[in-house]
């Protein structure tokens, strides 16, 4: 009879201590997101009747196609781009090279400052008076005049790499410094040359992490929305599209809350079909 | 092709030369962009194909203060931080210890559950937060916009608070209780000792996140709250680009300092995990 009422009272206790954490997910997390859903069925401006004209006049315009397509371009090239780099990255500080310790410092600086301030560097550093591209004219022959990179869908890949790369760039090299090294020696010792261990020993062993990084990368860079605001010029992926629907006057709150919803809903159909793909290897 | 093949040979057997021009090339991708904000922000007449600027000043520094109004907006920037920090800390301790050290039924789920806010973007539910808000008054207010902080902030103090409790040993709390400390007593002198490094790095990662966190605040900012990422975007807009890099230089040197600072203490790697343990 004591120890069940002080098992349930140490069940209460549990409850009363999860209780804070809930609160903050329901309160700041899934009652915007309700409020997002109901606002996005309402016709603009009001706060009652329920329409579904804001997602077929949006996914009717020839430009959202655009726009989303957009969005997982950019995305994607940069989720493919931090990988590459990343792989290259952490192989070569696995060898603890001189400063090793100074360059896993660096990798995290992109993800340390505002992603604004990196952006404004670059935008600094590639424009047509940056360091860039002077180095390009002076030391490069045939290149005569300044190259473009601000404002264009490369430049906006190279932003986002650059700021987003960290988490794969960490999750790797943390996978990588778990391996066992007696498995590549077995390898090195079985007569495979260091191209052969690389390709058919290391990879395939640390795919787990790269590509559990790499859902961080895709998903912070789906998500973006600082730089292509104001790196992006004419490119407005999803998330500036739903900022430049609250900056009209009056604010279209019931289109922004519409393209929201969309959004995510793109978003959590893109990871349940990657996750997919990352379970299939081990199935 | 043997030529070829020569040639690659030897670039391979260059493999230290290769290996150090990488991280060269690494290191100034990643530091000249900051490098060139601060020769922007101090460089006069910097214009046409100039390696460096003709004619060093620090106007643009005295105009960020003067006419950007740059020390209230540093207090509302740190007013908001502590504010969300403290939020965070308050509801990540209990909840990280229920998550850490209870049996809970379906804890993976809820777990996933807490985590959820870094999943989804955050502009889609920084819209609902602004409309909320809105009708509750709390735009503009400097409560409100570390409240909103803290959707994005306690997910991760929860999860990084979690694993310290984890790694919390079940016998030194049993020598208190066989001692005849109370729970209260227990948890004050006992355990709060043990679990302060894991407190302290939860507390360093929420406050950088909320330092640099634009989406929510751009979505919840009034004239009075402006923090400063929001205003380096508004001064980008405006486009005076020598204040604005004065104004980031401000805004990144204390990260970096932290950056460095921080290391021996906390693993910063985990800075950017933060899912799935991560």
């Amino acid at each position: 009879m004591l120890k069940r009422g002080s098992k349930a009272r140490s069940t209460l206790f549990t409850l009363l201590m999860l209780l804070p954490g809930l609160a903050g997910f329901f309160g700041l997390f899934f009652y915007p997101m309700m409020v997002t859903v109901v606002r996005s069925f309402r016709p603009e401006g009001e706060l009652v009747g329920w329409t579904g004209e804001h997602y077929v006049k949006f996914l009717s315009e020839p430009r959202a196609r655009d726009v989303i397509v957009l969005t997982f371009v950019l995305s994607i090239s940069a989720t493919l781009c931090s990988i590459l780099f990343s792989v290259v990255l952490c192989l070569v500080l696995r060898r603890k090279p001189r400063g090793h310790r100074f360059f896993r410092l660096t990798m995290l600086i992109p993800r340390v400052v505002p992603g604004l301030i990196g952006a404004l560097g670059l935008l600094l550093l590639l424009g047509s008076r940056g360091w860039v591209n002077l180095f390009l004219i002076q030391f490069i022959p045939l290149v005569e005049e300044p190259i473009r990179f601000n404002y264009t869908i490369p430049g906006l890949i190279l932003f986002y790499t650059w700021l987003y790369f960290p988490f794969t760039a960490v999750t790797t090299l943390s996978t990588l410094e778990s391996l066992d090294p007696a498995i590549e020696e077995a390898a090195d010792v079985a007569g495979a040359n260091r191209w052969q261990v690389l390709r058919h020993v290391v990879i395939p062993l640390i795919m787990p992490g790269i590509l559990a990084g790499s859902v961080l990368t895709f998903m912070a860079a789906f998500g973006a929305f600082s730089i292509p605001l104001i790196a992006g010029g004419n490119y407005r992926p999803l998330s500036v599209e739903i900022y430049k629907q609250i900056n009209f006057t009056p604010a279209r709150w019931s289109a922004a809350s519409a393209r929201a919803m969309i959004m995510a809903a793109l978003q959590v159909a893109f990871l349940t079909f990657y996750m997919r793909i990352l379970r299939r290897p081990s199935a | 092709m043997t030529l070829l093949r020569q040639y690659l040979r030897a670039i391979l057997s260059a493999r230290k030369l290769l290996i150090t021009t990488f991280l060269l090339c690494f290191g100034l991708m990643i530091y000249l962009p900051f490098l060139m904000i601060a020769f922007r922000s101090v460089g006069k007449g910097w214009f046409g194909r100039l390696w460096l600027p003709p004619e060093l000043t620090l106007e643009w520094y005295r105009w960020a203060i003067e006419v950007t109004n740059i020390v209230d907006i540093t207090k509302n920037t740190l007013i908001i931080a502590v504010l969300a920090v403290t939020m965070a800390t308050l509801v990540g301790i209990p909840s990280g210890w229920a998550f850490g050290r209870r049996k809970i039924p379906g804890k993976e789920l809820l777990m996933s559950m807490i985590l959820l806010p870094r999943m989804i973007p955050p502009i889609a539910y920084a819209l609902g937060v602004a409309q909320v808000f809105y009708r509750l008054h709390l735009i503009n207010t400097h409560f409100g916009v570390a409240l909103a902080h803290v959707a994005v902030c306690a997910p991760y103090a929860i999860l990084v608070l979690s694993a310290t409790f984890e790694g919390l040993d079940e016998r030194v709390l049993e020598a208190a209780s066989v001692c005849g400390a109370n729970p209260v007593r227990t948890f004050f002198h006992v355990i709060l000792p043990l679990i302060l490094p894991g407190i302290l790095s939860s507390m360093i990662f929420t406050f950088t996140t909320s330092y640099n966190e634009f989406t929510l605040t751009l979505m919840t900012y009034g004239k009075d709250t402006t923090t400063l990422p929001v205003r380096t975007y508004l001064a980008i807009g405006e486009g005076y680009w020598e204040v604005t890099s004065a104004m980031s230089i401000i805004l990144v040197i204390p990260s970096i300092i932290v950056l460095f600072m921080i290391q021996r203490q906390v693993a910063p790697e985990k800075l950017v995990g933060g899912f799935k343990g991560v």
